[in-house]
């Protein structure tokens, strides 16, 4: 079974503050700690098991600059093979769509049977990278998957999709075929100092918009079909009211409002 | 017999869940007669497992937290000097000209830990009141590694300890003063090349109370016992300047423990077992200790270890004794006598 996991770097901002930067078109990313999209960690942990299950090569592919290589070895350091980084000045500003491109240039070289890529994203949350390199690929797809097992000597795969209140929705497909993980499909493995060391002595190969056949117009930016205008933050509504004090404090003045209002 | 030398026997060893349950306390080190440290095999079996990624979620979590953001309790660096708030602290500058006179190295759970803030806060109270010249490193400073060393994780440890010896020699200081046992130790024992000396904070106190350059006007009329953390007692000998500040305390009745010093009962809280869901279904030793306490008529357990006020307050809670039975850092003890 030879399998490709798409992977992202991703900030952190589950902890932390988040920022509208200058442009109004980023956020203020200098005080964030950066890691592995959270669904792509359970995208490599799936595969490297299926790996272990029942052999193949797992080859891990990101698009972005060489600080993308850390969450790259850190999948390299579980059990992926190979590893392909798209960098390109042409990729900056790309779409769900215009990375599905550069994706699927990559990945139609390859000798694959499964791709996988997480779900969505968590900074962008777009979710169309899985749909739409499938179709570029001209393969089937299935979203929101938390359980896979492959059927007939690695011919097809049987699938369960997350649906609302944890109902699964089964499908099965042939191979080759691209599969958007579902966190909590797994548990994803530790990732060891002395394995991320190791891993970076395996070679990451770097793809530029030309290697992969791509014209500069088709990629990033200038080949997206959605442009990013502006973020804005909401609106702080009136109803809301935020409690001051140390945790003690703050979480009787919570319960003593919820017991007013009739809620517990 | 086993062989060390047989990889399969080890891996077979390391599979057992009860690995995970060694608290590293030393008490097996301490007593051996033929001055062994059994622990370390312990230490050792986990870190097969760890080079194989196979640990519970919430240790993969924190070790991974260490590597991204210097602390393991999943906290950006961003929120690293929240704990301050509003007192005023001197922050540190490398390589600057003039000497400080103490670094403090704050644990990674005195700073993210709502309740052990407290004790951190304490701390900067107690040495501005004896007009110590101190300052901290701020947002740069890292997890010391104690912990992950005890996991298993050599590795990310080696990273700690190659880290934090430049970050902290780079700062123009006379010595550090830890404010956790677990940072202590490692501090002093087990990095390569630091070049300051290491203190832990009740050392500092006890002089500083001793030259009566810290002055104690509040009375704290109460039965006091001391619990001794493991890493400063049984593995620093440090048994003395706790108690020497507890009892110049005013007011303060103090009580031994049955089990004190070189003979303190753990309270489970190292070796990484903040993270790690104990596979034992005893007592816990922590409940075993407030029981004591409680037979002992102390009505305050003074501690000096952030791992230990975390496992004692809690075990106060499960007995249901917490209205009665307060657990305290000395420093907060101190603070509020001042």
């Amino acid at each position: 079974m030879n399998m490709v996991v798409c992977v992202k770097r991703v900030p952190d901002t589950a902890e932390s503050e988040v920022h509208i930067d200058a442009s109004g078109k980023d956020i203020e990313k200098s005080r964030l700690s950066f890691g592995i999209n959270e669904c792509d960690n359970y995208a490599v942990e799936e595969a490297i098991q299926i790996k272990e299950r029942l052999g193949g090569t797992v080859t891990v592919i990101s698009l972005g600059g060489k600080e993308n290589d850390e969450v790259i070895r850190m999948a390299l350091a579980k059990g992926g093979d190979e590893a392909i980084r798209l960098e390109d000045d042409a990729f900056a500003g790309g779409d769900g769509f215009a990375v599905a491109k550069a994706l699927a240039a990559a990945i139609k070289g390859l000798e694959y049977d499964i791709v996988f890529t997480g779900a969505l994203a968590d900074d962008d949350g777009y979710a169309v990278v899985p749909v739409a390199l499938a179709e570029l690929l001209g393969v089937p797809h299935a979203t929101y998957v938390k359980k896979v097992e492959i059927l007939e000597d690695g011919k097809k795969v049987k699938v369960g999709r997350e649906l609302e209140g944890g109902l699964l929705e089964f499908l099965e497909m042939d191979l080759p075929c691209v599969l958007g993980i579902q966190t909590g499909i797994n548990e994803p493995r530790y990732a060891s100092f002395k394995g991320i060391k190791q891993a970076a002595k395996k070679e990451i190969a770097i793809k530029s918009a030309a290697d992969l056949g791509l014209d500069p117009s088709e990629v990033g930016e200038a080949g997206s079909w959605a442009v990013l205008e502006k973020f804005t933050l909401p609106v702080v509504g009136e109803m809301a009211e935020i409690l001051e004090g140390d945790p003690d404090e703050t979480a009787a003045k919570l319960a003593a409002i919820l017991k007013e209002k009739g809620l517990v | 017999m086993y062989d060390t030398r047989n990889e399969e026997r080890l891996e077979e060893l390391s599979e057992r869940p009860e690995i995970w349950d060694c608290t590293t306390c030393y008490t097996c080190a301490a007593r051996c007669p033929k001055g062994l440290e059994p622990l370390e095999v312990l230490i050792g079996l986990r870190s097969i497992q760890i080079e194989e990624g196979r640990v519970q979620p919430t240790v993969r979590d924190a070790l991974e937290s260490i590597f991204k953001d210097g602390n393991p309790w999943g906290s950006p660096r961003a929120k690293r000097l929240d704990w301050v708030k509003d007192l005023e602290v001197k922050i540190l500058e490398p390589e600057a000209e003039e000497t400080t006179d103490v670094l403090l190295f704050i644990c990674c759970t005195d700073a993210y830990d709502p309740r052990v803030m407290k004790v951190a806060q304490a701390l900067v109270k107690v040495l501005d009141a004896a007009g110590v010249d101190f300052g901290l490193i701020g947002e740069d400073e890292s997890c010391c590694g104690s912990e992950v060393r005890r996991l298993g994780e050599e590795g990310l440890f080696e990273m700690c300890d190659e880290e934090n010896v430049e970050l902290l020699n780079s700062f123009n200081v006379n010595r550090i003063v830890a404010i956790s046992p677990h940072c202590y130790n490692t501090l002093k024992k087990e990095y390569h090349g630091l070049k300051h000396p290491v203190l832990h904070y009740t050392e500092l106190v006890a002089q500083l109370l001793e030259d009566g350059k810290l002055q104690l006007k509040g009375e704290l009329p109460k039965v006091v016992t001391y619990h001794d953390p493991c890493f400063l007692g049984k593995q620093n000998d440090i048994y003395d300047e706790p108690r020497y500040i507890i009892t110049r305390i005013p007011g303060v009745e103090f009580r031994e423990f049955d089990r004190c010093r070189e003979r303190s009962l753990c309270c489970e809280g190292g070796g990484g077992k903040m993270w790690v869901e104990s596979e034992s279904k005893e007592e816990r030793l922590a409940e075993i200790r407030v029981t004591d306490a409680k037979e002992l008529g102390a009505e305050v357990i003074a501690v000096a270890c952030p791992f230990c006020l975390l496992t004692l307050e809690d075990a106060t809670k499960v007995k249901g004794i917490e209205e009665e039975m307060r657990v305290a850092d000395i420093l907060e003890l101190l603070a509020e006598a001042l």
